[in-house]
Formats: structure tokens, sequence, C-alpha cells
């Protein structure tokens, strides 16, 4: 029998992206027993909420949660209120983590100009690991509504002088519109990219610079193949199903086309 | 622990959003997550049939070269399903999705003279528009359906695409209502899937006696309407990319130069100092 985990990851891959949060909630309710693995792998559209000490916004997911309680990166604080909490990083990685949040709110700004963006940090064996999240939404006018959500979850390895980088990186697209003449159209989805690389570490702030480097990278990257496949690929796809010319009309072009160039041939001869 | 009645909700519900071409594989996986395969065996068939029945899933048609459209429409009895055009009933497994056991279908309509000109210029029509199309035109004795589908699947590439049409052409109205309808996925490395679709109203001259002639005039607007739908769809696909995608991403700041991520830090100043 295939595995559980496999299964769902396909199946995810095909349900309508609209609908993610409603799958995920509807597989675990399947599948309780893979509960955790769900919810830890499967990306959905993300929320933000206000931190109540600065009166920022911060990003909600699986990485700053505890309970019901979610970690703000600016404040360090939980809301609703934890005493304790292993998800605090210990101070050192918490000095990264704030510069980390500081230098992707100012990219955020420079490529987004908007939106939200929260950088958590967390220790694992002999390395730590990062989730970079923005989130930008366009819904200014009520005819076309659009979201971008950035997941990058960066697993790091120091190695001497150098540090080894891990990226998997998700973005989710959300775009919609309707019309008179077009109905509705809703185009979404999302797509995921892995990359390696090493970097030299001449102090430990340089993580910030690199993990900052990849991501912009990546970013540019995703960007390119989103537009080629959400603007290129399904257009052609969707025209390939009907032909909005006459293909009867085409045809007698092509064997018009062919007869010149038979001709042409001939004359060469 | 949900209830084998929920469960089947759920599992009924992934069935039924199953992108073109690919409810086997939806199947396989929810098989493996519901692991209850006797739950999932008295259920699944009339799944099946109510995807088979919205999707407007074609078949080959027992010794005949067409296809035919299944529908709630050409439904005769529990399982057998009508081909109007060669006028005859089959067995469909909705499972497999194949058709067998044919038997002459005798009963006509008073509108089949009708029908038959909407099938004809049907298929005249897809000619004109459909690569891949597959025509059905059923009749009650009121009204006549036309269901249009064009599939194309390409898994190997990591993709499939369908769009489906269906019209209602009723005799002495000069209304024929429609719905068109898109489906595109597309799933290398991710998933991305077009949902378009659009309910339209067109008007035909209700004085044609002639079947033949109503039939022309039907396809005329319906190859216009249809047309207009997907230029719309074309020219949203550009708007949103001229658009919505780039006010929500730049492809490089306004410097148009990538970070120095080292200098990051001044960047925060220069906008600060900027605002002042």
């Amino acid at each position: 029998m295939a595995d559980p985990i496999d299964c769902a990851m396909d199946l995810m891959r095909r349900l309508p992206p609209q609908k993610v949060e409603e799958n995920l909630a509807d597989l675990v309710d399947l599948a309780p027993h893979l509960a955790d693995d769900l919810v830890a792998s499967i990306d959905a559209p993300l929320r933000s909420q206000r931190c109540a000490k600065t009166g920022r916004d911060y990003l909600l997911s699986d990485y700053n949660r505890d309970n019901d309680s979610y970690r703000s990166p600016w404040s360090n604080e939980f809301d609703p209120p934890l005493a304790d909490s292993s998800l605090i990083p210990p101070p050192k990685l918490r000095k990264l983590e704030i510069a980390a949040n500081d230098a992707v709110d100012t990219y955020r700004e420079l490529y987004f100009e908007g939106g939200v963006s929260s950088v958590y940090m967390w220790e694992l064996e002999d390395q730590f690991a990062a989730a970079v999240m923005i989130k930008k939404v366009n819904d200014e006018t009520s005819k076309v509504k659009g979201a971008w959500d950035s997941i990058h979850v960066f697993e790091v390895h120091e190695k001497g002088r150098s540090a080894h980088y891990k990226l998997t990186s998700t973005i989710m697209l959300y775009m919609l519109t309707s019309g008179e003449k077009l109905g509705s159209m809703n185009l979404s989805g999302s797509l995921t990219r892995q990359a390696e690389q090493d970097f030299p570490l001449d102090d430990p702030n340089a993580h910030v610079a690199n993990i900052g480097r990849m991501v912009e990278d990546m970013e540019i990257k995703m960007r390119n193949a989103l537009h080629e496949i959400y603007f290129g690929k399904t257009k052609d796809i969707s025209n390939d199903l009907r032909s909005i010319n006459s293909l009867a009309e085409a045809k007698k072009q092509a064997a018009i086309q062919a007869e010149l160039v038979g001709r042409l041939q001939e004359r060469h001869r | 622990m949900a209830t084998d009645e929920e469960r089947v909700r759920i599992a009924s519900s992934f069935l039924l959003d199953s992108p073109p071409g690919e409810i086997n594989d939806v199947f396989n996986d929810v098989r493996v997550l519901l692991d209850d395969d006797a739950l999932l065996q008295r259920n699944v068939q009339s799944v099946f049939a109510q995807y088979n029945k919205e999707q407007l899933t074609v078949v080959q048609v027992p010794g005949q070269s067409h296809k035919s459209v299944i529908a709630q429409e050409g439904e005769v009895d529990g399982g057998r399903f009508l081909d109007p055009r060669s006028k005859q009933v089959f067995v469909f497994d909705h499972i497999r999705q194949e058709a067998s056991d044919p038997e002459p279908y005798t009963e006509t309509t008073e509108t089949e003279a009708q029908r038959a000109a909407l099938e004809e210029a049907g298929l005249k029509y897809l000619e004109e528009h459909y690569p891949a199309g597959v025509i059905s035109v059923f009749d009650d004795g009121q009204a006549s359906t036309v269901a249009i589908v064009d599939n194309k699947y390409n898994p190997n590439n990591f993709w499939n695409g369908r769009w489906r049409s269906i019209w209602k052409v009723t005799p002495g109205s000069s209304e024929v209502t429609g719905t068109v309808k898109v489906n595109v996925h597309y799933y290398e490395d991710g998933n991305v899937q077009l949902n378009a679709t659009k309910d339209i109203t067109v008007t035909v001259p209700t004085s044609q006696d002639n079947p033949t002639a109503h039939a022309t005039s039907v396809y005329k607007q319906i190859a216009k309407a249809e047309g207009e739908f997907q230029t719309a769809l074309n020219e949203s696909y550009a708007q949103l990319s001229e658009t919505t995608f780039k006010s929500l991403r730049r492809a490089l700041p306004v410097t148009r130069n990538k970070i120095d991520w080292h200098a990051i830090s001044t960047y925060k100043i220069g906008a600060e100092l900027q605002t002042k």
C-alpha cells in the first residue's frame, strides 16, 4: 500500500488550490493520525495579525505557533500570552532573527511596496532553521483581486568559516476577476522550488545577507516561472481546447502555403 | 474521529473536485487515505456517476466511430445512457468510463426534427472551433440540450484541460441559454488551476419554421457568444499579467538593481531621508 503522506501530497497537488484551507481541514478529518505531518507539509495562504506591543502586523504560521498562541517577531511575545515556550529562540539566535526581520522588511518594501513580512528562527540539532514569509494582497478594486504568499524555509549548517544553506520555497499566487463579457475567472495555485548553496561566514551576521540573497534570487527565478506558467502555459492550453479562429480556415491556409512551398521547390530544381 | 458519514462526504467532495482526466489518480489517493474499502465500495458508484454527468465525460459508442457525451439529459434509466446520434442506448460503467451492450433506441419525440438539425449543424460548428470536440444533442420533447466537450490531456507533461458548453434550445422561444466552463490544471512542481465560467443568454429569431435554418441561426449566436467569452478570457489574461501580477511584486526594485545585502541597513536610512 502506498504511503498515506505521499498520497495526501499527491492529492493536494490535484485538488483546486482555491480551496486549499478547506481541503487541508478535510484531509485532517479523514486521516487524523497524520494531522501533524499534514499541517507541517501542506502550505496554505498566510494570515496576519497585529502585534499588541509594537502595533506592527506579522504573519501566522506553524513556525511561530505554540498551541493557540502566536509569537510576534517584533516583540518576541505570544498572543494570547504564554509564560514560557520552547519556541522562543536562544538570545544569540533571537539577535539574528531581529536583524533578519529588519532586512526582509526592507526587501519587502523594495519589491512589494506593501504587504507584511515575518522571519522566524529556531534551533535544530547542530544547526538552525529559518522561515522567511511575505504576504501581499491587492484588493483595491472590487473586480480584480490578487494575493501573493511566499514561504521560504531554510536549514542552515555552519561548517567553520562557511555555511551550507538548504532552501525550500513555495509561492502561492491567487488572482480572481470578473466582468460582464468575461463571466468569472480564477487563476490560482502555487509553485515549489528548492536550492542549496554555500556561502562564506565572516561573522554571524553574514547569515542575514546570505539568506536574503538566496530569497531574492529564488523569488526572481520563481516570479519568471509563475509568469510563464500562469499567463503562458495555462492560456495556451485553454486556447488549444477551443480555437477562436476557424479551424477550417486555418487548414485551408496551411494547404495553400504547402502548395506554394511545393511550387517554389519545383522551380528551384 | 469523524463519522463514516462525514468521511464519505469528504471522500466524495475530493472526487468531485478532480481536475480534468485525473479522477483515477484522485481515487487512488482517496482510497489509501480513507483506508476503508468496504465503505468506499458502498458509495463510489454514485459519486462517479455524479462526476461523469457534471463533467460531461465522453465515451466511445460501441460499434460507432464517434464519441458521445454522458449527461443527465441522456440518462435513460439507472446506468443506461442514450447516444442520440446513433439512436442507441448503452450500459455505462461509471468507474471504468466505458460503454457496452448497445441496443437500438426507438422512442422519438415530436421535436426530433429540431434535435437532428441541431446535431448536424453542431457537428459542423465543432469542426470550425473544437480540435478534439465531442457533441451530443439531447431532446426531451420540450427542449433540446446541446452538450459540447473538448478535453486535452497531457499527464506526461503535467497538464490537462477541459472546455464544456451546455446550451438549452426551446422551440418557439427566442432565448437560448447556456453555460461555458473552462478548467486547466498545470502541476509540474506545483498546482496551478484556471477556472473560468460564464452564464450566457443569446437571442435567435423565432420565425424560422425550417429546423435547418433555425439550427443555423442558433449556432451563429452560440459561435458569437463563445468567441466573445474566449476573447474576454484572453484579454483578462493580459490584464492580470500587466497590472495585477506586476502590482503584487516588482521584477526589480525602483533602482533596477538587485539588493546589496551587505548594505541592507542603509536602504532604510535612505528611505527615511527621502520621506523627510
